[in-house]
Order: structure tokens, then sequence, then C-alpha cells
């Protein structure tokens, strides 16, 4: 029977077809062709004030934004599990925006600096992890999740309250440690603690327990044994940020420790990494501070922010490398601005002055 | 026709019947779930997002159904599936039992193994003649090139029936068994059609003595079967494994065995039912004008009912070929392979268009592991690349360029072992085209002494191309002599000429064949040599006579034993008597 081969392969590319054509849809919109950031924007610090073993590459920056995403998208999925099942979640979308920024992003510092292995290793495999995550999930939550959704996709059972709060404590906790230090163990007897057997919409509540003990069990199996090869493969990472100041203020904002103060009244300031990372320079830059170094590197530096639909700027002191939709609130866009370390302090500035919340300031 | 037949993407995807294999699984699936996201986008894009439930039921009916059939390939019932309800761990096995585990090499109870056939390619019993309520049916063979109309068709299930039956009628009797004869040579117009293929039983078996006694509606492949256990194999048969006993008796076939020849050569006796209702033994000692007037001699005299067979050790063989031009051929057939006790197979294959070059395939014997996992060749549902190649080589440009350059070279790459039993056991299915409506597969056998090879191989290959004959194949085989049947195509050794063709089955493209047929006659005639009888009957009398001098005798016996010829078929409407009809 040669018909099924010959019909399958008509269907298969039918189906690339459909969804090539379904990736014209604006999901992350460039500013521009290749590179948009000056050239001169990425000239190298030469003498770093900044101790040698707080010192890390400057096209960090840009390579931790696919690795943020996976931070951004989760707590985007926990905000919309607050009032909708995740059943509708747009999973799809977010895989095409990780995929998208990260050719953005990789676009800016392709020309300028060598190509950094190691680091795309982990991007590829957390991007192909996420990747087949969200797939499973797409179609699991189109084949069967649609099938015993509440009208409305409302949030009623026990079970879609229990994923709405695992989605947020989840995200809340990726935010400051590796997601496979989560522990999804204890989350698998609370799944049936903290539901009832019985109830409305019974045969949701049986679906929802079995999907959630799917992701659960496997999450955790997969997160151990990623644990395993992360500490084999990578050095534990810093939990600071070192950063140098013009001077240093006189209160110094919480979590951040003043390490030593130069003659011309610079200082070096060690400020927490990650997500921490952001409002304590932020409550730097409102105390009039110009940052001088940032882990040792005074070149461009990537930010988030998210602002409404209609905003664009237009400043010197920072240039705009992509915008994404924020695709569960309408109205509302994601804007990855490149400033320079030297400039930060203004575009903080400028950007709080515009009422425009800062999403992530990304510290090498 | 099933339902399988006629829509087999509808019975994959919404029966659960039969087993499907891991390949057919994964195309399935990747057919269904392409198509249910082309639809999906296409009813959410354009008509609403409420739209796409009616894809579910399809959906899930499709995926259950490929998966029970899958699950039914490892032996297991539909009901596993529910396994997928324990978390993870259910999903996970059957995840590695639908896409990764083995099915079972046998049949089990949900059915044969998948796109193997239940069986052997049959022709049917008879097709009904439409808008008639009589006995009258359409008696065709294998080439769909020569329907008959009998008068009624009876199928016997023991010998006594069958007997009774001559008995107790009257008027013309044909006999057909498998049908895989290309010339009529089982029916005659409004004769009583005889379907012997009920009569199929093992009446006798000796392991130690090597012998087998069966009734002739028994088929090759049954045989292989019943003494393949006993690592026993058929000492003469075919390569084609369809036919029944009775009718490769009846033709004297002969296979590619070495050493060997007619198939009359391995028969210790046979039973045969005379137009008198009489059941005579035959043996060469025993009633050896019988013997000799119905084996190889198409029911003239009357029919066989069994036959006692040699066997011989089934042993593996391992595939050998040497390319080379025509011309030396014979001497190094005669020089390596006529007395080479080591080939068990030996056939060499002639290239056309041109044929002055050939493949020499022998298969020798081996104590070596086979290649090939069973010991019977395993049958297809379906040959789609050999259906393929059949295509390519006729219909196309450069074809038989491409066979002779490309093809072929490339399915000579790996040196097969299979075991002799297993060479012997080809299905006719694999030379099935599409259709056989407008093009049909024919074929024609020369029987050429063996010092005449290359004259004749000449003028066979002028009269092909004055022709433009679409010739697939010409295969060339050897044979010791009969020296006793009447009909007797090896008086002494010859190489067989086994032509395979194409033709239209449109009346001018009938008559062509006809034409070059005869020709081709003569020129075998003219080497001393005899054509085949089992084909379309385009000999003159004249031919008839000189490629089988003994013919006359026959008919002389035909006339004593059956005086009110009754025994019929096209082959002794042609030359027995042609006024008759």
């Amino acid at each position: 029977m040669l018909r099924l081969p010959i019909l399958t392969v008509v269907m298969v590319l039918l189906a690339v077809v459909l969804y090539l054509r379904k990736g014209r849809q604006t999901l992350t919109i460039p500013a521009g062709k290749g590179c948009v950031v000056p050239n001169d924007w990425f000239a190298a610090n030469p003498h770093p004030m900044t101790p040698a073993d707080h010192v890390r590459p400057a096209d960090q920056t840009f390579l931790t934004y696919p690795e943020w995403f996976l931070v951004h998208s989760p707590a985007e999925i926990a905000d919309y599990a607050k009032n909708h099942t995740t059943t509708t979640f747009p999973y799809m979308s977010h895989v095409r925006q990780l995929w998208q920024s990260y050719g953005i992003v990789y676009d800016q510092i392709k020309a300028t600096f060598p190509f950094n292995t190691g680091y795309h290793v982990m991007i590829w495999v957390i991007g192909v992890s996420t990747t087949v995550e969200y797939a499973m999930k797409a179609l699991y939550e189109t084949v069967v999740g649609r099938l015993t959704n509440p009208a409305h996709g409302c949030v009623v059972t026990d079970e879609d309250k229990f994923n709405a709060q695992f989605t947020q404590d989840y995200v809340d906790f990726i935010r400051e440690l590796p997601w496979y230090e989560f522990d999804f163990t204890s989350r698998i007897s609370r799944l049936f603690s903290e539901t009832s057997l019985w109830g409305p919409h019974f045969i949701r509540k049986c679906e929802r327990k079995y999907m959630l003990l799917t992701e659960l069990v496997v999450k955790a199996g997969y997160g151990y044994l990623i644990k395993l090869g992360t500490k084999a493969a990578y050095d534990e990472a810093l939990l600071t940020t070192a950063v140098v100041v013009d001077k240093a203020p006189a209160t110094l904002p919480s979590k951040t420790k003043l390490l030593k103060t130069y003659p011309d009244e610079s200082a070096l300031l060690l400020l927490p990494r990650y997500e921490a990372f952001n409002p304590a320079a932020s409550a730097l830059a409102q105390h009039g501070v110009t940052f001088r170094e940032i882990a040792g590197n005074n070149s461009a530096l990537l930010l988030t922010v998210l602002s409404p639909e209609n905003w664009h700027p237009d400043r010197p002191d920072f240039r705009v490398v992509f915008t994404q939709p924020v695709l569960t609130k309408p109205g509302l866009k994601r804007v990855a601005l490149v400033t320079t370390v030297g400039r930060l302090n203004k575009t903080i500035r400028y950007v709080q002055e515009q009422h425009v919340t800062i999403e992530h300031v990304y510290d090498y | 026709m099933r339902l399988k037949d006629k829509l087999p993407l509808s019975y994959l995807l919404f029966t659960s019947r039969g087993r499907i294999n891991r390949l057919t699984y994964w195309t399935v699936s990747a057919f269904i779930w392409s198509t249910f996201y082309v639809l999906h986008t296409l009813l959410n894009d354009f008509i609403g997002e409420g739209a796409t439930y009616i894809l579910y039921p399809l959906l899930l009916v499709s995926l259950v159904a490929t998966a029970t059939k899958r699950l039914h390939d490892i032996n297991r019932s539909g009901y596993w599936l529910l396994i997928v309800l324990i978390p993870v761990l259910g999903a996970l096995w059957l995840i590695y039992w639908l896409g990764f585990k083995k099915g079972d090499n046998r049949a089990n109870r949900f059915g044969t193994i998948p796109n193997e056939a239940a069986d052997y390619l049959k022709n049917d019993d008879g097709s009904l003649i439409p808008h008639l309520k009589t006995q009258e049916r359409i008696i065709n063979d294998v080439t769909h090139l020569n329907p008959v109309v009998v008068a009624d068709v009876f199928r016997p299930t023991s010998t006594e029936e069958l007997q009774e039956k001559v008995r107790t009628t009257t008027g013309p009797v044909s006999v057909g068994g498998g049908r895989f004869s290309m010339g009529g040579q089982t029916a005659s117009p409004h004769s009583l059609h005889i379907d012997m293929r009920g009569l199929n039983q093992v009446i006798h078996f000796s392991k130690a003595e090597r012998i087998i006694k069966v009734q002739t509606g028994i088929r090759w492949c049954d045989i292989q079967r019943f003494i393949d256990p006993h690592d026993l194999s058929i000492k003469i048969m075919q390569t084609y494994a369809n036919f029944t006993v009775g009718g490769a008796l009846s033709v004297n076939c002969h296979g590619r065995y070495m050493g060997h020849g007619p198939l009359i050569l391995s028969v210790r006796s046979v039973e045969v039912l005379l137009a008198d209702g009489s059941l005579v033994y035959a043996s060469r000692t025993e009633n050896p004008d019988l013997f000799f007037g119905t084996i190889g001699c198409y029911n003239g005299l009357g029919i066989i009912v069994t036959a006692e067979l040699d066997l011989e050790e089934n042993l593996a063989v391992r595939r050998v070929y040497k390319k080379l031009p025509y011309t030396d051929y014979s001497s190094f057939f005669i020089d390596t392979i006529r007395d080479n006790p080591e080939a068990v197979f030996h056939n060499g294959d002639m290239y056309p268009p041109a044929f002055t070059n050939m493949r020499a395939v022998t298969w020798v014997k081996t104590t070596e592991k086979p290649t090939v996992k069973t010991r019977l060749m395993p049958l297809r549902e379906s040959y789609p690349l050999e259906r393929y190649f059949m295509w390519a080589f006729t219909e196309t440009m450069l074809g038989k360029w491409r066979r002779e350059h490309v093809v072929d070279p490339l399915l000579y790459l790996t040196t097969p072992i299979h075991w002799r039993n297993y060479e012997a056991g080809y299905d006719v299915a694999e030379l099935e085209p599409r259709s056989r409506t407008k093009r049909t597969y024919v074929l024609q056998e020369y029987f050429v002494p063996v010092r005449h090879f290359e004259v004749f191989a000449r003028k066979m290959s002028e009269i092909f191309n004055r022709y433009n004959v679409n010739v697939i194949n010409v295969s060339v085989r050897h044979a010791l002599p009969d020296q006793g049947s009447y009909l007797a195509w090896a008086r002494e050794e010859v190489f067989a000429f086994v032509v395979y063709y194409k033709q239209r089955t449109n009346d001018v493209a009938k008559n062509a064949v006809a034409i070059w047929t005869r020709e081709l006659i003569d020129a075998v005639l003219s080497v001393e040599g005899a054509y085949y009888l089992p084909y379309q009957a385009h000999a003159t009398a004249g031919q008839f006579h000189q490629a089988y001098p003994n013919a006359r005798k026959l008919f002389a016996l035909k006339k004593k034993l059956d005086p009110d010829f009754r025994f019929h078929n096209i082959l002794w409407d042609t030359y027995y008597q042609p006024d008759n009809n």
C-alpha cells in the first residue's frame, strides 16, 4: 500500500506550510536587520577595576536573555493561571518567541565576540527541553485538556487552583535559584492532600490530577538528572554582581555591600545577582549614581521592560533591540533595550519617568 | 473484494482488526497528527473554534484503532491501551510497546505478520457470468488472456467423489489446479471444469525413504510446509510454489536445480483416473505407457489424482554470480557448473534488449548460517518495489539499461544465504502488475540442445528486436534429458530459455505475439529444439508435431483410453481434434 506514505508526506508538508504561514504572525519584532547596537558600545574594558573573580564575559548580557525568557514565560503562565486554566495558554507561541529572540540577541553579538560554545550548548539544552515540554503540553491540552476544560476556561477545580499556586511558587523560586533545585517531590503528596477526591467537574478533576502528577513526576526525574549533569559540566554560579560606581550613596540599598572606596570617591559595590539586581541598581540610579563597571564590563548592557503597546521610545541613551507582545495581556509588550553601563542610570530614570516597568536587567 | 483491499486507508484508520508493524505505526501516526493539525488549523481559522470539535471523534477512533493494531502485533489485546491511565509509567510503557517493541515474528491470535499475505496468490473459483442464472462460470488463468465459459465447476473433496462424477457424467471435462498455465490448458468451452484444489491431502510420508505421496490438488507450498520441519526439500519443482502438484505434473515443469531436469525425473508413481472412471496405478515399470502418457501430457489421458515424489535434504545455499558475454556462457557452464556437486540452483539471465550480456547465478551448498530469518519464504501482501522495477524496466526510457547497469549491480551487492526450500518458495504475487486489463506479463519457453546455445540466442535476439518485443528477462536453465514422456521437451540435454515479456491485451497485439512466436518456434525447431506447451497455443499443427514427434503416439493412446474425447482443454482442442469445435 503506497497510498499511506504518499498521503503522509503530503499532509506533513501541508502542516509545515501552515505552521510557517502562522509563523508570520508577529510574535517577536526585531528593531532592525542584524546588529542594531552601535559598534563603539561593544568596546571592551581594557583595565577593569573590578577584581578578576567578579569579572564576567561581556557577551553574556545578551546570551542570558533566552535563559531569562524561561523565567518570564512561566511568570506569564503563573499570572494567567490565576484567572484561567492553563489549558488555553498559548504554549507554542512562547516556543516561537524563545527561539526568535535567541536568534535576535545572537545577531547582536556574533560579529564582535567569538562563539561561546558552552553557553550556546546550555541554551540549546534548556531551549529544546522547554520546547518539548511546551509542545507536549500544547498537544495534551488540545487533545484532552480542551475536552474537560470548564466553560470559559475559568479556574473552578481544586486541581486547577493547585496548578496556579504551584506555577506561582515555581516562578518565585526560579527567580532566585536554578529550576532543578525546586522540590517537585513534595508537591506530589500535596497534590492529593490539597485537592478533594470527589466534587463537581469530577472528570476535569481526575484529568488534571493525571496531568499534574505526570508533570511533577517527569520534572522531578528530569531535574534530578540535570542537576547531576550541571554539577559535572558547569562551575557553581556566583550569586553576586560586582559594580563600580562613581560615588557610593550615603545609604546603600538593601542587600548591597560596599567592598572598597577608591581615592577618586568611586567605589566597588557588591549587588545581588539575577532578579534582585534590578531593584538594587534602580535604587542606586535614583540616588544619582553613575555606573562605571558591572561585572567588570563598561560596554553594552541589555534590559527588558514591560510597556504599553503604543510606547515607542527614541533616546540617545539606549536602542530598542526587539519587542514581543505579551500574548496573554493584550496591550502590553516586552521591549528589549540595549544601553551601556555608563548610560544605565539615565536609561533607568527615563524608563521610570515613563511609568514603564523594568522586567529585568541582564547583569552578564 | 475485502474492505482491506478496497479502502486500505479507512481499514487501517477505523478498524481495530489485524496487525501493523512499527514502521506503519509511525507513518500512520505522522499522518493522523499532521492531518489533525491541518484540519484543526483550517477549521479554527475559517469557521471558528467550535467547529474543531468535530475532529475529535475521528482523531480518537483512529488513534485507538491504529494503537490496537500495533498492540495486536505484539500479541496484546487493545484493552492494554488503558495502561495509559497509570501516570508516567503507563505512558512510557505504551510508547515503548507501540513505537519500539518488535512485533511477533509469527502469526498470533490477531493475525499474520503485518504485510505478510495469509497465503500464496490464488486464482479465483471461476467468475460468475453477470445476469445469467445458470451453472456456467468463466474460467481464466493468471494472465486473464484466456477466459473460457465452462458449463459447470465441480470441486471434489475426495477421490471417490471425483470418480463418481466422472463415471456418472458424459460430455467434455476440463481439469484445473492453480491455473498458472498461460494458454487455456485448464479449460475448454462448455466442459465440466474440475477444480482439483480440494484434493490436497498428504497420503503418505516417509522421512527415512525421503518420499511423499500426495493428492495432486495440493500446492507445492503446502508440501514445503509439511516437510520443512523434517529438514527435507522437494527434489524438483519450479521456482514459484503457488502451483498445484497436478498442474506441475501435467506440464512436466522444471526448476533451476542442477543435475536434474523435468519434474518427471522425481516422480515414482502416479494414480490416474481414466475416462471410464477407473483409477489406475502407473510407474516406470507398471503401466509405463500411462505413466509417460500422463506426466507432461496435459490431462489428455486422464486425471492424475495422486503422485509419489522424491525428496531431498533441505540445505543452506549461498548465491554466487558471474557476469559474462553470452558467447562464453556454455563453456563457463560446462566447465564449472554442470558437474559441480556443490551447485544446487543455477540460471543465467540474459539482459534485453541486446541479449549479449549474461549474469550467471548459482546457489552453492554452504554450512554458513542463512541470512534470512525464516526457513520458508515469508509471504507479503504487496510487492511495491518489485512492481515498480517491472514497470520501470518495461515502460521507461533506458529502463532495461538501468536494470543491467544500476539496479542489478545493487541487488547483487549482498551474498544471501537461503534454505533450499526458501529458494523454491517464491510467490507469483511478486510478478503481479496492478492491473492486467491493458497490458499483461506472459511467459514462453524454448528448449535448445546444449550444443546450439549460441545459434539460438542470436536468432532469438534478432526476432525480439525485429518485432520490438518488450522482453523483461530471458532466464536460461539447464535440464538433463527425459527419455520417457510422450511430450518430452528435453529429449536430449537442453538449455531452457524462459522468456518473460509484456504485451498489450488488444487483438492486434495478441496477433503480433502469435506471429513472432511462430517465428521463434521455427528458430528453435531449426536447432532441433522444442517450445513449451503451457503457454498460448500459437504454434501451427506442423510446428507442434515437429517439436513433439511422439505426439501422434500419444494421440493413438488417447483414442484408446479416452475414446469419447472427454478430456478437453485448449491444447487438445487445437491439435488433437481441431474439427471437433
